[in-house]
C-alpha cells in the first residue's frame, strides 16, 4: 500500500450543491462550498483552483470525489473532474457514496447507539436509501426502495436522513476518504446510478 | 520534464470531442502534423433504439474518455507539459456528453497549468479544411450532419455568415428517418447510400424541396414525408429492391435539392467575396459519395475549387477540436475554468435575427 496522503482533495457536484475542500494531516485547510442545482460544471473546477491557491499546494496525494447516487449529470460533472485532474497529476482518484457523506454529517455522539438511515431523492417514485451503523460502516449497499420499504425498514431508533435540503460536502468526503484509505474501504472512481440509462429519442434543434 | 524530440512547430495542443455519439481525443501541431487521432464510436450501444440515446452517450463518454486521453499521450510519447493548451468541445450537442468532455478538458488544463479553449463543435468542422489543406479564409462551407444543415461564409476564426440553414430537419436527420422506413438500420446515412447503389433513382417521384425559391435555406421534412407515403404504397416489409430504388430515389432528391441551394449560395459567396476560392463541405453527411461527386461539378462549372477533408475528419473527432483550438489560441482566444457548456451554440448568432 502507498504511504498515507498527507494531502487529500475532495470534489462534489452530485447533488444539489457543488463543493471543493483541501485536507492536510488530519483537517481542512481550504474549502469552497455553494448550493446549486444546476451549473456544477461552471463552478466545480474554480473552486479546485481556488482551495489549492489557498492551501498553497500544487497537487494532493490523493483525489476523493462524490460518485453517486445523485443527479446523474452531476456525479458525471465531479468524476469527470476527479478523472481529469488524476490523469494530468498522476494521482489516484477514490469513490465515496454520497450516503455516506450525508450520513458522517451527524456528529459522533448523535450517532451513538443508533443506525443511520439515508435517503435520497431519485427524481422517480422510489428513493435510494443505505443503511450505515453508528461507526459509519455500511449495513447495506446503496439500494432503490419504495416509501413504503423505508418505512417498514426504520425503526423508531434509527436516525432517519431524508430531507432533501441536505448536501452533500467535500470537507466531508475528503475526511471520509482519509478514513477510508486506512480501512481500504474507498470506492472505485466509477458512477453509481443504480438505475439504468432512461430511454427517450433525442429531439434535435 | 519534457519528452526528447525535435519541436518543429510552435504549437501544440490535445483537443476533446464528446458532443454526440463519438468519443474522441487527439492531438495535432500548428505544422497541421496530427500527432494522434483516438475515436470510440457508440454506434453498437446506441443501434437498438434507432437513434442516439442522451444518457447513453454520456455514460459511455465517461467511461473512455480518460482513457483515451491516456492512451493518445502513451502511444505519441508525449507528456502533457508538451501540449500548449488543452481544447474540448462546450457545445453544440447533447449537454450531459459535452459537460464530460469540456469538464474533463478543464480539469487537466487545471492540473497541467495549462490555458484551456472551450471550442464549438461547428468551428471543428468548419476548420477542418484548413487543417487538411492549409487553405484560406474566405471560402464557402456546407455543413451537412446528423444535426446540421447549413451554408456558410467561413471569413475567418470566429467570424462567420450564414447563407443557409435547414427550415426543419437536419440533413442527416432525414437520411436517419429514411433509413428507418425503409427498414434499415441506423446510422441511417451509410445505409441509405448502401442500398441506393443498386437502385433506380428515377422509380418514385419524389420532391424536391425549395427548388426555384430564392435563398440557400433547406428543408427536408416535406420530402421525407413524400417517402413515407411511397413507403404505405408499397407491400411490406419492402423487398430489396424497393428499399434500393427508394433510397436511390430520396438521395437523388436530396442530392438535387442540395445542388439547387448550394448553386444559390455559391452566387451570393461570389458576389459578397470575390476573393474566395474554395467550396469545403464537412460533417457526416460529406461521407455520401453521390452528394461529394455532385457538388464537386458544381463547384467547378462556378469556378471554384472543391474540398472534402477525408472521411475521418469530415465525421466527429478529435483532430478538428484540436485544430480549432490550435487556431483560437494563436488568436489569444483562451477560456476560464468558468466556461459553461452550450447546448445550441449558433456559429452566427446574428443570423437567427434576420431569419424570416
Amino acid at each position: 500500500m502507498k504511504a498515507f496522503p498527507k494531502r487529500i482533495l475532495a470534489l462534489d457536484a452530485a447533488t444539489s450543491a457543488c463543493s471543493a475542500a483541501l485536507w492536510r494531516e488530519g483537517r481542512i485547510v481550504a474549502c469552497r462550498f455553494q448550493v446549486m442545482t444546476r451549473g456544477q460544471s461552471e463552478a466545480l473546477l474554480p473552486m479546485v483552483a481556488q482551495v489549492l491557491a489557498e492551501a498553497e499546494e500544487d497537487k494532493p496525494d490523493l483525489i476523493a470525489v462524490t460518485v453517486g447516487p445523485g443527479a446523474f449529470t452531476g456525479i458525471r460533472i465531479g468524476l469527470a473532474a476527479a478523472r481529469g485532474l488524476g490523469l494530468a497529476w498522476s494521482v489516484p482518484v477514490m469513490g465515496i457514496a454520497t450516503t455516506h457523506a450525508l450520513a458522517a454529517s451527524l456528529t459522533p455522539i448523535a450517532r451513538q447507539g443508533r443506525r443511520i438511515v439515508v435517503s435520497l431523492d431519485s427524481k422517480r417514485e422510489d428513493r435510494w436509501v443505505q443503511v450505515f451503523d453508528q461507526n459509519l460502516i455500511p449495513l447495506t449497499p446503496p439500494h432503490s426502495l419504495m416509501p413504503d420499504e423505508i418505512l417498514a425498514l426504520a425503526t423508531d431508533q434509527d436516525i432517519v436522513l431524508d430531507d432533501d435540503n441536505l448536501h452533500t460536502d467535500a470537507a466531508i468526503v475528503a475526511q471520509l476518504a482519509a478514513d477510508a484509505w486506512l480501512a481500504e474501504t474507498g470506492l472505485p472512481p466509477q458512477p453509481l446510478y443504480l438505475r439504468p440509462a432512461d430511454v427517450t429519442l433525442p429531439t434535435r434543434s | 520534464m519534457t519528452t526528447k524530440f525535435e519541436r518543429d512547430f510552435v504549437v501544440l495542443v490535445l483537443g476533446i470531442e464528446t458532443s454526440c455519439d463519438e468519443t474522441a481525443a487527439a492531438i495535432v501541431d500548428d505544422q497541421r502534423r496530427i500527432w494522434v487521432d483516438r475515436v470510440l464510436s457508440q454506434t453498437e450501444d446506441h443501434k437498438p433504439f434507432g437513434g442516439v440515446v442522451p444518457e447513453i452517450a454520456a455514460r459511455s463518454h465517461l467511461d473512455h474518455i480518460d482513457r483515451l486521453i491516456a492512451e493518445a499521450l502513451a502511444q505519441t510519447g508525449l507528456k502533457l507539459d508538451d501540449l500548449d493548451a488543452i481544447a474540448a468541445t462546450c457545445g453544440p450537442g447533447l449537454i450531459g456528453g459535452v459537460m464530460v468532455g469540456a469538464t474533463m478538458g478543464k480539469a487537466i488544463a487545471l492540473a497541467a497549468k495549462k490555458p484551456f479553449v472551450a471550442v464549438n463543435h461547428l468551428e471543428g468542422h468548419a476548420l477542418t479544411p484548413r487543417l487538411t489543406h492549409d487553405i484560406d479564409f474566405p471560402y464557402l462551407l456546407l455543413l451537412a450532419s446528423g444535426g446540421h444543415a447549413q451554408i456558410l461564409a467561413v471569413l475567418g476564426v470566429g467570424q462567420y455568415r450564414r447563407l443557409g440553414t435547414t427550415i426543419d430537419d437536419a440533413m442527416g436527420e432525414a437520411f436517419d428517418k429514411v433509413a428507418k422506413m425503409a427498414g434499415l438500420g441506423h446510422p441511417g446515412g451509410p445505409q441509405v447510400e448502401r442500398a441506393a447503389q443498386t437502385g433506380d433513382p428515377a422509380r418514385f417521384a419524389l420532391p424536391r424541396p425549395l427548388k426555384g425559391r430564392p435563398g440557400c435555406d433547406f428543408s427536408f421534412s416535406g420530402l421525407k414525408n413524400a417517402v413515407r407515403l411511397v413507403v404505405e404504397s408499397l407491400p411490406r416489409p419492402l423487398s430489396p429492391q424497393d428499399q434500393a430504388d427508394l433510397c436511390a430515389s430520396f438521395q437523388q432528391a436530396v442530392t438535387d435539392s442540395v445542388a439547387e441551394r448550394t448553386t444559390n449560395a455559391i452566387v451570393q459567396f461570389k458576389q459578397h467575396w470575390p476573393v474566395g476560392t474554395h467550396l469545403v463541405v464537412a460533417g457526416g453527411v460529406a461521407a455520401n459519395a453521390k452528394l461529394r461527386d455532385t457538388l464537386s461539378l458544381l463547384s467547378h462549372r462556378h469556378g471554384l475549387s472543391f474540398l472534402a477533408p477525408p472521411l475521418s475528419l469530415c465525421t466527429d473527432n478529435g483532430a478538428m477540436i484540436a485544430w480549432a483550438g490550435i487556431e483560437r489560441f494563436r488568436l489569444g482566444l483562451t477560456d476560464g475554468l468558468d466556461f459553461a457548456p452550450r447546448p445550441r451554440w449558433p456559429l452566427d448568432p446574428d443570423a437567427t435575427q434576420i431569419r424570416p
